[in-house]
């Protein structure tokens, strides 16, 4: 894609973008274009963008297009392609994404996720938005997997972005080091912060990695003298994080932090389930139910309770 | 909410309209042709005017139990009323059908069938516009006409309609008053001088039917008399006797309050349907030109908001009462009995101000309580100038998911008024008319949508040099094989020979019509337009204050955007495919060729605020609106719209099928909404696109349906962003908007045909991903609202 404005200069900064979603109501004020970009250091197993894990572009086969009728095996060039049981097959260790699959069927059952995009060719999808921005006070949300897997990119979009006008947020999960989230903070007008527990025990066997970085960045961030507004967003995960002891455990965090601005209970959905089976991935909470809407009232009651000093809801409830 | 003190009336009122099946009314035929035989020898307009005169003194006069605003075109409650001389053929076409017919049936009594038979048709036999029309219409009209390239029958099968009455002038002087004005005028002709002795016996028939409606209504205040001597409810009784009083005094004498103003506009409103079966007479801006009379009665005490609203909502329920008669394929086009009498309300006053007032918000109200499919209502809301508290009522509206109201950009309403040649000062009282076409109070003549243009067969025709696929046969201008055309440019040239052909054979229809129509004087109508008494000259005759020529509409905007970018990104840009291998393709509905049908859905598409195909939107609409306005006729400047109605259906399946991946026989987009299933990046895109379109330019207006998520109406933060995404919508220039909310309904049927739906997003926080590609069991889950808080389907 060439950037609308004909502008291709050798200092592009480049990033592999999962998405670009527009009007958004729920990732910050007003409407927002979300970029979701690819790479995450974390491993959540509740994660419900398992396509935005790696970085590299990947592909997904949507099972119940395929009409069996063998135009991509032939078209493979890797041979990760094969018919096993009159099913069509990807192993992905031989896949080299070039997508030529996803060109090719006539079904629409493969299909890419992630490409390399440009910061400039970014910006002008943003810009394209800029009325809606105008009118509902909206901007843009850099998102992910984990943006600041590639950091230099949303410098430069969110640098581009400041110099229109057009207001920014990212969501992180803080688990990069302090250098990089310090050089982003001087473009940011919303940060939305991802705590999932703060056990860290707990946090290890469910994310991955441990919490340390991440609640001493966070402390870091609290100390900072910029003008962003800081928001928590927890998802509340049963059986990994909803209980009494564990939603106790964030409160002093909460109370400790002087710039928050409000807190964003994210409940767990099932909606990503799908993409896992398209990436041939396992998911490794199949059984677990979406708590009910009256378990979520009850919880947020709970937290209510707690004198916290910033206002409480679900994401993007009322 | 409707509040208690009056919810009992208006349920009861609106169940026994949703409870009458639709039936054909003849009482007004039959006396129309007695009267025509009783007048013979006398000029057309007065034999028109004293036979309106006789169903006055003849008619049915009917009250019905409990209803406050009373009045009735015909003699049955819920009919489509025979206006014998403009459209008695259609009735004859279908009497063995019209009771079952699958679009709009009306039920047919043997009685009333054998009246037509041995009363009504013999006499009319020949005379009708239709029998006029099809007598004089040109032979290249006719072939695209058959092959369903153009519709161009509607004004042939109906009265005029499409137009503003002068309401307000009514209310306020009464007939008396206009009477007055029609005898000074008449008083300065002298009837040696040549031509003043048409324009006497011209306003003597104006004379006539202002007599016939005076007389009507006093037949009313009886019926009411005799009704509470009757009645042995004493609420009732006394309603009844206030009934009597009221219709005692409008529309003869000028209204004195609230309630004799709206009874005077419903009176009038039954009058013109009585003269002519036509759809769209606009009440217009009833917020304005009532609120004189609702400020004095609340001031004085004689009113209180509550009654008035109740009076509203009494109103309300009579605008859904009449059916539109029309015949079979016309009813295709516009299904519905849709009647389009479009109230509106907001935008700008006479001075450029904000318009928006309390009765803009009990009209608004009156919508959501009753939620009858009549009276349309739309919204004009100026950017600059209307509240938002008034954007928010609009929303909490658009919210019940009834597809009203029809939203304009008032700006964009301005701009089309003035570009058919009205000037600013008057244009600033525009009000929507009919569907989403523009109009003017009083003083506008032009038939809004006189003929529909297919603009998937203009495609397939400049694919096919000229032939139709489904007839076979060459109907239009040859522009050469396809295959030969070398650069794009031959191509895009062919398409706009295709669209300069039509357009001139419909014009050519189009001045037919206008003559035929010189024979269907409408005094009643008339009455209220200032320049047609000054003028002494009918509306018909083009007597009204401003005349345009008539409106030309093009539908499948979406589809002959697609198709364009399809043929220029795969056939001459990336020559992936051949114009030969396409044509196949096409040919064969695509079976068999999966590979140039995926190529064809892949080609950008208008909808996701692309520039490599949205730059199409605005170069071809401009050559379409600049080819249609190179046209005159003998009441001005033709005027184009892009409109459908539900014309898309009907001609979609006159076209096989097309590069946009369009199967054959299947269903044009509508309006200038992307083709469904295409537009892969939400409403903003859309909008976006969209706004390529030089909305302004289609002065009979454009109309955009857009899908709607519910989270963007039920909730604080929804509520907000779609206030905002309104207001964007204004200043990216789009004209007119209106929604159809996303529910289970439609859930359901994007399982079922995700090709549909393929753009349909899920969102949460931090979260995307198309419906269509959910597994099921997440979909029954989404379906099922048993998913979380702060989901968003859209």
């Amino acid at each position: 894609m060439e950037s609308q404005s004909g502008r291709k200069t050798t200092d592009d900064v480049k990033a592999v973008v999962l998405r670009i979603e527009r009007m958004s109501i729920f990732d910050g004020p007003g409407l927002r274009t979300v970029v979701f970009l690819k790479g995450c250091h974390l491993n959540c197993q509740w994660c419900s963008t398992p396509e935005s894990q790696i970085i590299k572009p990947e592909k997904g086969f949507l099972q119940d297009r395929c009409r069996e009728c063998g135009s991509c095996i032939e078209n493979c060039k890797t041979g990760a392609l094969s018919m096993i049981e009159g099913r069509v097959v990807t192993d992905h260790s031989l896949c080299s994404s070039c997508f030529e699959c996803v060109d090719i069927c006539p079904h629409d059952a493969h299909k890419s996720f992630g490409q390399e995009m440009t910061d400039s060719q970014v910006f002008d999808e943003i810009s394209k938005d800029e009325v809606f921005f105008f009118h509902s006070g909206g901007g843009v949300t850099i998102s992910g997997g984990e943006c600041l897997c590639q950091p230099d990119f949303v410098i430069s979009v969110l640098k581009k972005c400041r110099i229109r006008g057009i207001f920014t947020a990212i969501e992180t999960s803080l688990s990069v080091s302090w250098e990089i989230i310090e050089n982003v903070l001087p473009f940011i007008d919303n940060l939305y912060v991802d705590i999932k527990h703060l056990d860290t025990r707990m946090h290890k066997k469910f994310v991955g990695v441990n919490n340390k970085l991440i609640l001493s960045n966070l402390e870091k961030l609290d100390r900072s003298e910029l003008p962003f507004d800081l928001h928590i967003r927890i998802p509340l995960i049963p059986g990994v994080n909803d209980d009494d002891a564990s939603l106790l455990a964030l409160i002093p965090v909460m109370k400790s932090l002087k710039r928050l601005t409000d807190i964003e209970i994210l409940p767990y959905h099932r909606l990503g389930v799908g993409t896992y089976a398209q990436l041939g991935k396992d998911y490794k909470f199949e059984g677990l139910q979406p708590p009910t809407e009256e378990y979520i009232a009850e919880r947020i009651e709970f937290l209510s309770k707690q004198e916290l000093t910033v206002p409480l809801r679900i994401a993007g409830g009322a | 909410m409707l509040k208690p003190e009056y919810a009992d009336r208006i349920y009861f009122l609106k169940d026994r309209v949703l409870c009458t099946p639709p039936e054909m009314d003849l009482e007004n035929a039959e006396i129309l042709t007695n009267g025509f035989r009783e007048f013979e020898g006398e000029p057309l307009v007065m034999r028109k005017a004293k036979a309106f005169r006789k169903q006055c003194l003849e008619k049915t006069v009917r009250i019905w139990d409990k209803e406050l605003i009373v009045g009735c075109s015909g003699s049955k409650l819920r009919a489509g009323i025979l206006c014998a001389d403009t459209c008695w053929s259609v009735l004859n076409e279908e009497l063995d059908t019209i009771s079952e017919r699958s679009y709009d049936p009306f039920h047919l009594k043997d009685e009333d069938r054998s009246l037509f038979e041995q009363k009504v048709r013999p006499y009319w036999k020949g005379r009708s516009s239709y029998e006029e029309w099809m007598a004089q219409i040109p032979d290249d009209t006719r072939d695209l006409r058959d092959a369903g390239v153009v519709y161009i029958d509607r004004k042939a099968v109906r009265g005029f309609g499409e137009t503003t009455a002068g309401y307000e002038w009514l209310i306020r002087e009464g007939i008396i008053g206009i009477e007055e004005v029609i005898r000074k005028r008449r008083a300065r002709l002298d009837i040696t001088v040549p031509g003043d002795y048409q324009k006497d016996y011209y306003l003597e028939s104006l004379l006539i039917v202002g007599d016939g409606m005076k007389k009507l209504s006093i037949r009313y205040s009886r019926e009411a008399e005799h009704l509470a001597s009757l009645a042995m409810d004493g609420e009732r009784k006394r309603e009844l006797l206030e009934i009597a009083e009221v219709c005692l005094r409008v529309p003869t004498h000028p209204a004195q309050s609230f309630r004799e103003a709206l009874q005077a506009l419903y009176f009038y409103q039954t009058f013109i349907f009585m003269e002519q079966n036509a759809a769209s007479y606009n009440p217009g801006r009833m917020d304005q030109y009532l609120l004189p009379y609702y400020n004095a009665d609340l001031k004085s005490g004689a009113i209180t908001k509550d009654q008035a609203q109740e009076l509203i909502e009494c109103l309300w329920v009579k605008f859904a009462e009449p059916c539109l008669f029309q015949d079979a394929v016309t009813a295709e086009f516009a299904a519905g009995y849709p009647m389009f009498q479009n109230v509106c309300v907001g935008g700008v006053d006479e001075t450029g101000r904000d318009a928006v007032n309390e009765l803009s918000y009990m009209i608004l109200q009156a919508t959501m309580d009753v939620q009858l499919y009549q009276p349309s209502l739309s919204v004009r809301y100026s950017l600059a100038k209307n509240p938002s508290n008034f954007l928010r009522k609009v929303v909490e509206l658009i919210a019940l998911g009834t597809g009203f109201p029809a939203f304009h950009n008032d700006d964009i309403g301005i701009r089309m008024l003035m570009n058919k040649g009205i000037p600013l000062r008057e244009a600033f009282d525009w009000n929507p008319c009919g569907c989403v076409e523009t109009n003017l109070e009083g003083r506008l003549r032009h038939y809004t949508a006189l003929a529909d243009v297919n603009l998937g067969s203009v495609i397939e025709l400049a694919l096919l040099d000229g032939r139709s696929r489904k007839a076979n046969k060459y109907v239009s201008v040859r522009t050469g094989n396809a295959e030969e055309f070398e650069t794009f440019e031959l191509f895009l040239d062919a398409i706009k020979k295709q669209f300069a052909y039509v357009t001139r054979a419909v014009v050519k229809g189009s001045h037919i019509i206008d003559e035929v129509c010189m024979n269907r004087p409408s005094p009643a109508l008339s009455l209220t337009f200032k320049d047609c008494i000054e003028s002494a000259k009918d509306y018909a005759w083009g007597g009204a204050k401003y005349n345009t020529g008539n409106g030309i509409i093009l539908i499948g905007v979406a589809d002959l955007i697609n198709s364009i970018s399809a043929i220029k990104h795969i056939v001459f840009d990336t020559q992936l495919v051949s114009m030969s291998q396409l044509l196949k393709a096409l040919e064969d509905d695509f079976d068999g060729h999966d590979d140039i049908l995926k190529l064809c859905r892949k080609a950008p598409k208008y909808g996701n605020d692309n520039p490599d195909v949205d730059w199409i939107a605005g170069d071809i609409f401009t050559y379409f609106a600049d080819e249609i306005e190179s046209y005159n006729s003998k009441f001005g400047k033709m005027t184009p719209g892009i409109l459908p109605v539900s014309g898309n259906t009907p001609f979609g399946l006159e076209v096989g099928a097309l590069p946009s991946g369009k199967r054959a026989w299947k269903p044009l987009a509508d309006g200038v909404s992307p083709m469904g299933g295409t537009d892969m990046n939400g409403s903003g895109s859309v909008l976006k696109s969209v706004a390529n379109i030089p909305h302004d330019r289609f002065v009979q207006g454009t109309l955009l349906n857009l899908k709607v998520e519910p989270a963007m109406l039920h909730d604080e933060n929804g509520v907000r962003q779609m206030m905002a995404f309104l207001k964007s919508m204004c200043s990216l220039g789009v004209y007119h908007v209106q929604f159809n909310v996303i529910d289970q309904e439609k859930l359901l049927k994007a399982q079922e045909s995700p090709d549909d739906y393929r753009g349909l997003l899920v969102r949460v926080a931090g979260y995307s991903a198309y419906f269509v590609e959910l597994g099921k069991d997440v979909q029954d889950d989404i379906i099922g609202r048993t998913m979380l808080h702060g989901i968003s389907v859209g």
